[in-house]
């Protein structure tokens, strides 16, 4: 009598702790799914497929961890691509100083030794810790707000990192001054191209921040400063400390990706790599349910939002074949808009309706809309269809802004006449 | 009664919180003209109720007439374009603001081409301040301004939105006494200009000099409605309490112990205010198992205190802190903790609760490493602990996984409280610990507080209610704009004595 409630108890927290991944869960499989079916690529090449998805997810993985614990504990870091940018960097750079001399004065960096390797990475995690030390200082010390200081370095970070590549190629090639260092070592390349290696860097580190962030004080703390700062003082938690160790995991999760991606092309390339990362890292965090007001969010969820987003990124680059890379913010930005608002409107109560397109705003969006979808559809099918998607979405959304308010509308006479 | 005869009619009104009934079915005739008095305990609805009437809640059962007209306004403009506006406990101004621009927000004063008319807002605003007493330049920014002008502010705005009904949630509760003549005064001229005044207050001694009706309202339901003349303020207040206020044996004499707690010459800075000073030269002891209460008007340095004594000052304190024997000097919060001092803040929502957390997790923030098993938290060991102290301290949940918002207030309250207990303290502070909550859980905290006082616990509590520092402290001290103005024991206090303590400057400066 007594065990069967209880079991049902417990699967049902489950399911109410768990929503979001497991719907989550849901909309990957989904998406894979409708892919296999409507393009040949992954029936043909499944696991060559599955592969890349797995190894371009745990390259984003990696710091996106950290971005969701910076965002669960209440703040947030906008600088992740920067320090990607910087980490890699420093981390040829090293590889090039340490890297044995030819006869004409030229680096070799292939076939180099595991310890060159082992002082590069090293120092570049160390470089990461103290650029999180910066942003913990602007913030806890100085006062400025998160968004201020991690942007101060989003900018300045890969501006000082174009300038450090151009002097150290002056001062150690032949060559003169250049933009990019190259790498050409097979054994490091394979950090970031072969699959599993950063899949298992990935794993390890995800698991590392769920033992940290569900089952250490320090990990409860995280989540109670997030969700309450000024009570979390008044209940004697060092906030500054914690604040310190939030943004050291960003940056030096950070820096690993920067490695990482170093590895993956064999240059470090100040002025392109990790552009624009830091967001998608926060999108993979937000669609993974993390909240940015803080206090709320799980690992898992965040490890399920970056699949997610890199399962649905692959869905589109296979369907449209050409050009997937420049698609990729669409996406990104959808997905995070759709994610707040689904998750606004589960929170919302019932019974009080939400009118999404009151008033003249409302009018305008419904023209933005539309002309978005038309444009996407254009672009992506020709002008006949855009033509058609343009109508199609007017006339629904219209449709939706007349019923909501005539409700409304109903509302206030139903107020009037009573 | 018809709808039409009254100018608002509340009807069959309920308004539902998570875990707790607000409102419950409450029915309400006001007339026009007329200074109904709402009075009822702390969690007793009475702001919930006023807050329906002002737009400011706009999700509840039952329906609201105003005029004969039936009305769910949908924020606080439909309610003042309806002629009510609402005069906050906390008041809602923009601090930055000066007077005239707080007066006329929403709704500037525009020159012809379209730019913001300065002369014509201050002139306006000076009029109107003149006509309620007070003598304040309406370029004056609000933040430079004191508690009493500020809420005549609120009045001159409610005035020049032609307010029909004035709806003033506890307006006295911070003022000081000249300051309370003076609203009294605008009240009388208000209610000459025709307008209908709603009025919040648990004070019996300003009900029955303004009132012409008094409602009382006692958790979430309305008791009864009274003519002045046909009632007394014995009567009201055993109906507010709704049954003789227990005498929980909390007045059986305690044993006070050694002296746990010694404050010599505390002074807190206040950097750039003309006062210099947030506390000046506070001085007293406190034994174990001995509850010892601040009184105060708001303002008078309550929290502050108790925030100094908890290292969780902005400023650091001068004076000496002397705990079990040993000189200390908190620069955080957690070295506080760890010495065995606990504070439970006044703004348990703001200062206290998790709300993303379960009650679990609320309860055993402050020694979560004590369920650490091979350095990682034991959920099993957490969950045992807090089912102990749930079952302790009497705290009403199904299961400690519960959301800490599913629970009403009271047992909220408690939670935190077993939260500090769990860090063994030698201190417990209680800042207004009995603040929006209803009264049977009221009695439950007075006799835990007994409780854990005759376990050798040294209490210090503040509350803004007299008699609750009556009938539970050993002694009361009492301040006054950050300066300790008198010290009773339990025999000698009496509210009268309270109260002059708390108001002796103003008294002097009327003297004077």
């Amino acid at each position: 009598m007594k065990a069967s409630p209880d079991s049902a108890g417990l699967l049902g927290r489950l399911a109410r702790g768990h929503s979001n991944e497991l719907g989550l869960l849901l909309a990957i499989v989904a998406v894979a799914g409708l892919t296999t079916i409507l393009s040949d690529a992954y029936r043909e090449k499944p696991l060559q497929n599955a592969e890349e998805i797995l190894r371009q997810t745990s390259l984003l993985g990696v710091f996106a961890l950290g971005a969701a614990i910076v965002i669960i504990s209440g703040g947030i870091d906008l600088s992740a691509g920067s320090v990607i940018a910087f980490s890699g960097s420093v981390c040829a750079s090293i590889i090039l100083a340490l890297a044995p001399v030819d006869e004409s004065g030229n680096a070799i960096t292939s076939d180099l030794g595991v310890g060159v390797f082992a002082i590069a990475i090293a120092a570049t995690l160390v470089v990461g810790f103290l650029i999180g030390t910066l942003h913990a200082w602007l913030i806890t010390v100085v006062g400025l707000p998160p968004f201020v200081a991690t942007l101060a370095s989003l900018v300045g970070l890969r501006s000082l990192a174009r300038v450090y590549v151009q002097e150290v190629t002056a001062a150690l090639t032949t060559t003169g001054k250049t933009t990019q260092i190259y790498v050409n070592d097979e054994a490091f390349s394979r950090l970031g191209t072969e699959w599993w290696i950063p899949l298992c860097i990935f794993l390890a580190l995800s698991l590392a921040a769920w033992l940290l962030m569900s089952r250490t004080v320090v990990g409860r703390h995280l989540y109670a400063m997030g969700g309450n700062e000024a009570a979390a003082r008044l209940s004697g938690i060092r906030t500054d400390h914690l604040k310190w160790l939030a943004y050291c995991i960003s940056a030096m999760s950070a820096s690993v990706a920067g490695i990482l991606y170093t590895a993956e092309v064999g240059t470090a390339n100040p002025q392109v790599q990790g552009r624009g990362y830091e967001l998608n890292a926060i999108a993979a965090a937000v669609v993974g349910g993390c909240s940015l007001q803080g206090g709320v969010g799980l690992i898992s969820g965040t490890m399920l939002g970056v699949l997610f987003l890199r399962v649905v990124i692959d869905a589109v680059a296979k369907s449209v074949k050409v050009g997937a890379d420049d698609y990729e913010g669409i996406i990104v930005g959808l997905l995070v808009v759709l994610a707040v608002a689904f998750n606004e409107l589960r929170q919302a109560r019932r019974g009080s309706r939400k009118q999404f397109f009151p008033g003249a705003l409302g009018l305008v969006a419904i023209g933005i809309l539309s002309l978005g979808a038309g444009m996407l559809a254009t672009i992506m099918a020709g002008r006949g269809a855009g033509s058609a998607v343009l109508a199609g979405t007017l006339v629904l959304l219209g449709a939706i802004a007349l019923v909501e308010r005539r409700r409304a509308g109903d509302r206030d006479a139903g107020a009037r006449l009573s | 009664m018809n709808p039409g005869d009254a100018l608002i009619s509340v009807r069959g009104v309920t308004k539902r919180y998570p875990g707790v009934v607000a409102l419950a079915d409450v029915s309400l005739e006001i007339l026009a003209g007329e200074l109904m008095a709402i009075v009822g305990e702390n969690g007793a609805g009475k702001s919930t109720l006023m807050k329906i009437l002002a737009g400011v809640i706009t999700e509840y059962e039952g329906d609201v007439f105003v005029r004969g007209q039936r009305a769910h306004f949908r924020g606080t403009r439909d309610a003042e374009a309806a002629g009510i506006s609402i005069i906050h406990q906390e008041l809602n101004l923009v601090e930055e603001l000066s007077a005239a621009a707080n007066i006329f927000l929403g709704r500037e004063r525009r020159t012809r081409l379209g730019f913001l008319d300065q002369a014509a807002m201050d002139r306006d605003a000076a009029s109107l301040l003149e006509e309620l007493e007070c003598a304040i330049e309406p370029g004056r920014p609000v933040s430079e301004l004191r508690v009493g002008d500020q809420q005549l502010i609120e009045i001159a705005k409610a005035l020049s939105l032609e307010a029909e009904i004035l709806i003033m949630d506890e307006p006295t509760s911070a003022l000081t006494e000249s300051e309370v003549a003076r609203l009294f005064r605008v009240i009388a001229r208000l209610r000459a200009r025709g307008v209908t005044v709603l009025y919040i207050s648990h004070k019996m001694d300003e009900v029955f000099q303004l009132a012409d009706r008094i409602a009382v309202l006692r958790d979430g339901k309305l008791v009864d409605v009274f003519n002045r003349r046909s009632t007394n303020a014995r009567q009201v207040t055993h109906l507010m309490v709704g049954r003789e206020i227990e005498e929980t044996d909390v007045s059986s004499p305690r044993q006070p112990g050694e002296v746990v707690l010694e404050v010599e010459h505390l002074c807190l800075p206040w950097p750039g205010h003309a006062r210099r000073w947030r506390l000046e030269d506070i001085s007293f002891s406190l034994r174990r198992g001995e509850i010892l209460g601040i009184a105060g008007l708001m303002g008078a340095g309550r929290t502050e205190l108790l925030e100094c004594l908890f290292g969780a000052s902005d400023e650091r304190p001068r004076g000496r802190i002397t705990l079990e024997g040993r000189a200390v000097d908190f620069h955080h919060p957690s070295e506080a903790r760890r010495a065995g001092v606990a504070l439970v803040s006044e703004d348990r929502k703001r200062l206290g609760l998790f709300s993303d957390m379960t009650l679990a997790a609320n309860i055993t923030l402050c020694t979560l490493r004590q369920d650490l098993r091979m350095g990682l938290v034991s959920r099993n060991l957490e969950s045992h602990r807090a089912r102990e102290v749930v079952a302790q301290l009497g705290i009403k949940a199904s299961s400690v996984d519960d959301p800490i918002t599913s629970l009403s207030g009271g047992n909220q309250q408690k939670a935190i409280i077993g939260r500090w207990l769990l860090t063994r303290p030698a201190v417990l502070l209680l800042d207004d610990p009995t603040r929006g909550i209803d009264v049977g859980a009221k009695a439950e905290l007075y006799r835990l507080m007994d409780q854990l006082c005759r376990q050798g616990l040294g209490i210090i509590m503040t509350s803004s209610e007299l008699p609750e520092l009556l009938t539970l402290c050993d002694r009361i001290l009492v301040l006054c704009e950050g300066r300790q103005t008198a010290e009773f024991s339990r025999a000698e206090a009496t509210e009268q004595k309270i109260m002059e303590a708390a108001t002796a400057r103003a008294g002097v400066a009327a003297a004077l």
